[in-house]
């Protein structure tokens, strides 16, 4: 057992997809299984017990949904890389997990390959991500921009929503790039910068997404009065 | 009044009332028993008449006896004469002079004059002089002392100037003050205010019809209008009873003109009421009337007596005829006619005139009131009332016709906006229709069919378990495909693609090519018909998977973007390889087939460019731009031909 490993748990409800992933781990020298959950509640036990790098997560639970994990998580403990495990056409659900502070996502279905290099793409401070994926974060921060200041259309409330928009004009176009299928090698090319800039940009964007959310619910959660100042 | 006062004698005591025409009787008859009932009064039959000076037929001797005349008296003086002095002297006798003042009443009395009881003044009436002419239509009444009246003989003396003209002294009574006054007041209103009330009766029928005839251009109207502006003028001939001398014959000549004009109207009116608007009996009508005026005016109004007799009743006859026609009309059915009120007032007007005649020649007594005065107005009225009525009967059915128009458009209204739900909502259902058609269709086309060619392998027992996996494997691309389609919000084409491209790129690098994904020209926003995107991406896959399987090549190149704009813009794939071609044989492979028959059905254009050794490009060329609704359709009805034809097959 390594200092270097990278020390990964599994929440899974699933036998099956629990069994291949925990395989995939411990076939790959470089990573350690430090445990496996199949619910909310064995989950949060694991969290509390264990120190970890990753969490694999799956958001349907049979007691409830893996979000509260993912935010409890990212809060609690901020350097864990979560991911979730998701099945296609889930996207709605993948940007409300990286809001949550989620900062990747990974096919149930994907190969063995592909789990061992999404892992080592996040710890290795970048953020896999779809173009389908990509065009939701988007239309949610539009959304947003949207949201707040959309009752109002006075000057100073459409400065506002620029500042609701916490992407910078690189991190917009990254995402626009992704969003038409280019990968980071090629988006890397067009911008002059490294692909590995690139996933960079894009586990900023995720974290500012997150920082965003929450900022948002903090300031929801004052407004009625759960919070107080 | 109807009081028997004509050359027979009667009993004064007990006047008979006298049944002359009953639309005439009822109106007064009232008036006439409260007047007689007390009628403690005394009536004069006999004058005697003398000249006095300054006449030039006075008498040397005033003392003389005069003539002897019995009222009513009606006396004409031919135009040119000079101004008379004449003395008529009327005799009664009392049995006991009385306590209470008492008084004499003129009736019909044309001239005015000083009037004296017994040798002693009671008072003037304003009389003709050189400069003033009077014609008093209305009763006169001057109280007397009971001091100045004696037991047994008394004389009532009346002298008076006239000029030329008809002159009138129908009846003298005298009475007791208060039965006098009685008599009087019925007089003065059936005489002087009865003709104010028929010029005010013409004035408002004038105006009205006036009205109506400048607003709407109304036949009727306007006669009706004329009529009574004549009989206005009548009237205010017949009020004005003081004038100066000069302006005599002209208010005669009005007078006549006014009869006259009224009298032509009127029949003018009947005819046309009855839908006989001859232009030839009209003007000969209006010849006619204009006659007596003329001849009046062309003989300085010595003509004037004459015409009273001949000419007038021919204005009476023309009416007659007019109303006989009416009648007439009346009886036969589907023939506009006059209505039936206009036809009594008209018969009604005729009896009136012929009565009046009767007076003027005197057949009937003088001192009757003129039936005209009355008949006139009611002719008027008569004329009005079915107009009006008409007029407001119109005006309800306007507004009932509006109401209805209303009511109609409102419910016009509620059935076009339920039409348009129900439109709306077919259209949703439709719009729904396709979508499942789409759905429906594609899990047909895709992952159904691959299933189904799967299990036949698998029941084969022909398939390996790696085999098994890659089937599957490409089960779930299929699927994988329809759900990026239908997720792909606004047709979100590129996003999809992209994915797609992550899903194949690891794949071709395991086989050893690299993939280069060229969307730089592609825009944000691709407006393509939902029905395209996924045999689009089924293409691009398809193209992908012959590359991946049989070109052997080392780089596969995808280029998307747009050429051209507006209408002829059009999405452009290219997906390029450096393989080794597509042998000649294999160009009409099954692959290459199905891409072709999904180019086909979505209207986009397949180029396969292949040479050995150099590679293969398949490029696709879909229009942009306004969706073509008739190509739509005729892509729903193949695509539905096609489900069926399918379905027939297997």
């Amino acid at each position: 057992m390594s200092a270097d490993q990278i020390s990964i748990i599994i929440v899974e409800d699933e036998p099956e997809f629990r069994r291949r992933f925990a395989q995939i781990i411990d076939s790959e020298p470089t990573m350690r299984l430090a445990g496996v959950a199949a619910n909310k509640r064995e989950a949060q036990a694991l969290i509390d017990r264990e120190d970890f790098d990753v969490m694999l997560i799956d958001l349907g639970l049979p007691d409830g949904t893996g979000i509260d994990l993912i935010r409890n998580v990212s809060q609690r403990k901020p350097d864990v890389d979560i991911m979730v495990v998701t099945v296609f056409g889930d996207e709605q659900h993948v940007v409300s997990s990286i809001e949550a502070g989620a900062t990747g996502y990974i096919l149930k279905d994907s190969t063995p390959a592909d789990v061992i290099s999404c892992i080592r793409l996040l710890r290795a401070g970048g953020s896999p991500v779809s173009p389908v994926v990509a065009r939701s974060v988007l239309r949610a921060i539009r959304s947003r921009m949207g949201g707040p200041g959309a009752t109002s259309t006075s000057a100073p409330a459409r400065s506002a929503n620029a500042e609701n928009n916490p992407l910078s004009a690189r991190e917009t176009e990254i995402l626009q790039l992704l969003a038409k299928g280019m990968s980071f090698n090629e988006i890397g090319e067009i911008l002059g910068i490294s692909p590995h800039t690139v996933t960079a940009h894009i586990k900023k964007i995720y974290r500012k997404l997150a920082v965003h959310s929450r900022g948002e619910a903090v300031y929801e959660a004052s407004q009625m009065g759960l919070l107080k100042t | 009044m109807t009081h028997c006062l004509n050359r027979r004698p009667c009993i004064p005591a007990r006047p008979s009332p006298s049944l002359r025409t009953l639309g005439r009787a009822a109106l007064i008859a009232l008036a006439l028993h409260a007047a007689t009932a007390a009628a403690a009064t005394l009536p004069i039959k006999k004058l005697e008449w003398s000249y006095v000076a300054p006449d030039a037929q006075a008498q040397a001797d005033p003392s003389a006896p005069g003539t002897n005349f019995e009222l009513p008296l009606r006396w004409p003086t031919e135009e040119g004469t000079p101004l008379r002095t004449v003395a008529m002297r009327l005799r009664f006798g009392l049995p006991a002079v009385p306590d209470r003042t008492w008084a004499v009443l003129l009736s019909h009395a044309s001239e005015g004059g000083r009037l004296s009881i017994n040798g002693k003044y009671i008072g003037t009436i304003p009389e003709e002089s050189a400069w003033r002419h009077v014609a008093w239509r209305r009763p006169q009444m001057l109280s007397i002392d009971p001091s100045l009246l004696l037991e047994g003989d008394n004389e009532l003396l009346i002298e008076s100037r006239f000029g030329p003209g008809a002159h009138t002294l129908a009846r003298v009574e005298v009475g007791p003050q208060g039965e006098i006054w009685n008599l009087y007041a019925l007089q003065f209103f059936f005489e002087h205010t009865a003709t104010w009330v028929g010029a005010t009766v013409a004035l408002i029928t004038a105006l009205i019809f006036g009205a109506l005839w400048l607003e709407r251009r109304e036949a009727i109207s306007r006669l009706l209008a004329l009529a009574a502006l004549f009989w206005l003028t009548g009237c205010a001939a017949a009020l004005v009873e003081i004038m100066p001398q000069g302006l005599r014959p002209w208010v005669q000549l009005a007078s006549i003109a006014a009869t006259a004009g009224f009298m032509a109207t009127l029949a003018i009116t009947l005819m046309r009421l009855s839908s006989l608007a001859r232009r030839r009996e009209e003007w000969l009508i209006c010849g006619y009337a204009a006659l007596g005026p003329a001849l009046c005016l062309a003989s300085s109004l010595r003509a004037e007596p004459y015409l009273q007799l001949a000419w007038q009743p021919g204005l009476l006859l023309i009416v007659g005829v007019a109303t006989g026609v009416g009648l007439y009309r009346r009886t036969q059915a589907g023939v506009a006619s006059p209505h039936p009120l206009v036809l009594v007032a008209a018969v009604i007007l005729l009896c009136a005139g012929l009565l009046d005649y009767a007076s003027v020649i005197g057949l009937n007594s003088l001192d009757g009131v003129p039936a005209m005065n009355f008949a006139g107005p009611l002719m008027l009225l008569a004329l009005a009332a079915p107009l009006i009525d008409g007029f407001i009967k119109t005006m309800h059915q306007a507004e009932l016709a509006r109401v209805e128009l209303e009511t109609r458009v409102r419910e016009r209204e509620q059935l076009l906006k339920r039409n348009f739900e129900r439109l709306r909502e077919s259209e949703r259902v439709k719009v729904e229709a396709q979508e499942r058609q789409r759905i429906m269709q594609d899990m047909h086309d895709g992952l159904g069919s691959q299933l189904m060619s799967s299990l036949m392998l698998v029941e084969r027992g022909a398939v390996s378990n790696d085999q098994f996996a890659q089937i599957l494997r490409e089960s779930i691309d299929d699927m994988r495909l329809a759900i990026d389609a239908l997720a792909a919000e606004d047709a979100d084409l590129a996003a999809a693609l992209g994915n797609l491209r992550f899903r194949m790129e690891p794949r071709l690098r395991a086989a050893g090519m690299e993939l280069t994904w060229d969307a730089r020209r592609l825009p944000e926003e691709l407006g393509l018909h939902p029905d395209v995107v996924l045999p689009i991406l089924r293409i691009v896959q398809e193209a992908l998977t012959n590359a991946l399987k049989h070109s052997r090549a080392r780089a596969v190149r995808v280029t998307l973007g747009t050429e051209g704009s507006g209408e002829s813009q059009s999405f452009d794939i290219r997906i390029a390889d450096n393989g080794r071609g597509i042998a000649g044989e294999r160009v009409g492979g099954r692959g290459l087939l199905n891409m072709r028959n999904r180019a086909q059905k979505i209207g986009a254009q397949l180029k396969l460019e292949t040479a050995p050794n150099v590679g293969t490009t398949v490029h696709l060329r879909t229009r942009i731009g306004p969706a073509n609704p008739s190509t739509r359709g005729q892509q729903t009805v193949l695509n539905t031909q096609a489900v069926i034809e399918r379905a027939r097959q297997q």
